[in-house]
């Protein structure tokens, strides 16, 4: 135990270190409880970052190293898994295509209507508000499994079957009641004495809510764009349902490797990457408000 | 029930603020706002719902023409009389509570030790937070990549740490490996709510405990999870509707096998739909899905009412 004897010395000698600044006794922690957190800490970043680490590294890896027995750290990396992606017979443009038009199609259409209604939602004063707010959240809580099957039907019949209108409505069953949630959330902590004090100005309804409530909400509105892109962007339960060749999306392109022969993994790995990184990238973009976003507005801030 | 609803609307309509400006005639200025994204909405769940509730009453015909031939109430007594479907309950239940039990546990955990942590803390969380972004599918597709017994990597570990198995070659394993993937997934989710939770918890307060020399367990027992009980069940709620919603981990690694380990309900329900085509009892399982998430739903909601988190 001299190695717990030395930590401790050492813990005192650190806390003790910076004299004069008035210390929280919150910071009076032993230095053994620090380092079993800066472990668990080591040990969660491991379990979170491995398999992610491992795809990009398998999808610069050549068709003997992504299947070989003992994992390959040390390899020669090359391109051909996202060259071959682009150029096979079996081309990935199309789907970036399809992913990019329905994700963003019906996040934009998301963020707009519901910027809109949400802002009547927070505001109005009738009478089935709650009722309202509730038949809200509950379409967006609405199991996809419970709403694709409808869907289909609906869709087989007036042929927005395999179309990106179609995938564009399929999305909008969950980002819509999200997105007019959220953005309802937000407008509500906006103080409605600065929409009556543009009023007293001599604007209209329209105009107060134009130019002084929406640029307060622009990071709501940056917020809700993401995660419906996000939500729609990730989407397979939908796509692997309503979408045909003019219409397949990224992760269908991803799971159509998976064929009875076999898989090319590094191939797959390299959509995945594909798949991955952008929404990664968009999603740490708001992170400030991820939590305001992903809890409806329940719960704020960091 | 309906008292409490009372109850909390008349302390609502009592402490909001008067409107000022004067009260237009019918559908309002708001009114005008809401209704495009309101219409449309309701053709999206309204429509559907309907349809859901007529096809589940009938048998559904594909072939030339989309036609339902009512039947009465044939798809509900085989959904209450299917002994399969029972299973899938059971399994759905299991999963359910190991997958948002772990990633609640876990969750917890590791914002508990981000929160002590004041450097660096933003680096590690956003890290952490990654796994939530990744399309489930990717996630299932890249589990079945780690674990494959020739050349995955964590089979590779568990190889050289004597297990010799299949992963998702045999019941067990296979379920607690999509459970397991599920939790990946989504326990930064957890964490990154419950740390504001844990950062709303006024430094005050915790340092009136450390003086009065409260161990560190009673701190959080007593004064931490009181302060952001609500946050967690926020975050249990939002859990628990999205652990339902999502399939796609099983539906891309196991299909449901083997040997239906890991069929749980939605995937039964796509099963039913998609491969044979039998959409009408596809539709009553569906309803009883929409029935437990309408709860949760009505949860949150009520939440949110009566502890006045928003609004």
């Amino acid at each position: 135990m001299s190695t717990a004897q030395v930590a401790q010395t050492k813990g005192q000698a650190v806390t003790a270190a910076p004299r004069g600044t008035p210390q929280s006794p919150l910071e009076a922690t032993s230095k053994r409880t620090r380092w079993v957190v800066a472990l668990l800490l080591v040990v969660a970043l491991l379990w979170t970052l491995v398999p992610l680490l491992w795809m990009l590294l398998s999808s610069f890896k050549n068709r003997t190293d992504v299947t070989s027995a003992t994992p390959q750290l040390l390899f020669g990396p090359t391109l051909d898994n996202y060259r071959n992606l682009f150029t096979g017979s079996n081309n990935l443009w199309p789907y970036i295509l399809h992913s990019v038009l329905a994700a963003g199609i019906s996040a934009v259409l998301a963020v707009g209507l519901g910027a809109l209604a949400g802002y009547g939602l927070a505001r109005t004063q009738m009478r089935g508000k709650r009722h309202l707010a509730f038949w809200i959240i509950s379409t967006r809580m609405a199991p996809i499994a419970a709403v694709v099957v409808p869907l289909f039907i609906i869709f087989r019949g007036i042929g927005l079957i395999d179309s990106i209108p179609g995938l564009v409505l399929a999305y909008l069953t969950f980002n819509l009641p999200f997105a007019i949630w959220l953005m309802s959330a937000f407008f509500a902590e906006v103080p409605p004495s600065l929409e009556e004090s543009a009023l007293v100005a001599g604007c209209t309804r329209w105009q107060a809510f134009h130019t002084v409530i929406l640029p307060l909400t622009k990071s709501g509105l940056v917020t809700t764009f993401v995660l419906c892109l996000v939500f729609a962007w990730n989407d397979y339960a939908f796509a692997v349902v309503f979408s045909g060749p003019n219409s397949q999306t990224l992760p269908i392109a991803a799971s159509q490797l998976v064929t009875q022969t076999g898989v090319d993994w590094g191939q797959l790995t390299a959509i995945g990457t594909i798949v991955v990184v952008p929404m990664m990238l968009a999603g740490l973009a708001v992170r400030r408000w991820l939590v305001t976003g992903l809890t409806l507005g329940a719960v704020t801030g960091e | 029930m309906t008292h409490a609803a009372d109850y909390s609307s008349a302390i609502d309509r009592s402490t909001r603020p008067k409107a000022t400006a004067p009260r237009e005639p019918r559908l309002g200025f708001e009114g005008k706002m809401m209704s495009p994204g309101l219409l449309l909405l309701a053709a999206l769940s309204i429509v559907p719902f309907l349809a859901l509730v007529a096809m589940s009453f009938s048998h559904v015909r594909l072939l030339g023409g989309v036609r339902l031939d009512l039947v009465g109430v044939t798809n509900w007594v085989r959904f209450f009389t299917d002994a399969d479907m029972w299973m899938s309950w059971l399994r759905t239940i299991i999963y359910f509570v190991l997958t948002v039990g772990l990633e609640m546990a876990l969750g917890v955990g590791i914002a508990l030790c981000l929160f002590r942590v004041l450097r660096g803390r933003n680096i590690m969380l956003s890290l952490l937070l990654l796994p939530m972004f990744a399309a489930p599918s990717i996630v299932g597709l890249l589990g079945r990549y780690l674990t494959d017994s020739t050349f995955g990597l964590y089979a590779w570990v568990l190889r050289s740490l004597g297990y010799t198995g299949d992963v998702l070659g045999s019941p067990v394993s296979a379920f607690a490996a999509v459970v397991l993937m599920d939790v990946w997934e989504w326990t930064p989710l957890i964490a990154l709510i419950t740390l504001a939770g844990l950062s709303s918890v006024p430094q005050s307060v915790r340092e009136a405990a450390a003086v009065d020399g409260a161990p560190g367990w009673m701190t959080l027992r007593y004064i931490i999870f009181p302060a952001i009980s609500n946050v967690l069940l926020v975050a249990l709620l939002i859990r628990s509707m999205d652990a339902i919603r999502y399939f796609d981990i099983i539906w891309v690694t196991t299909n449901g096998g083997p040997a239906d380990a890991t069929k749980i309900v939605p995937v039964r329900l796509y099963e039913t739909a998609f491969r044979f085509f039998d959409l009408g009892y596809a539709a009553a399982i569906g309803l009883a899905m929409l029935a437990f998430s309408i709860f949760i739903a009505r949860t949150f909601v009520r939440l949110l009412d009566v502890r006045g988190l928003t609004r």
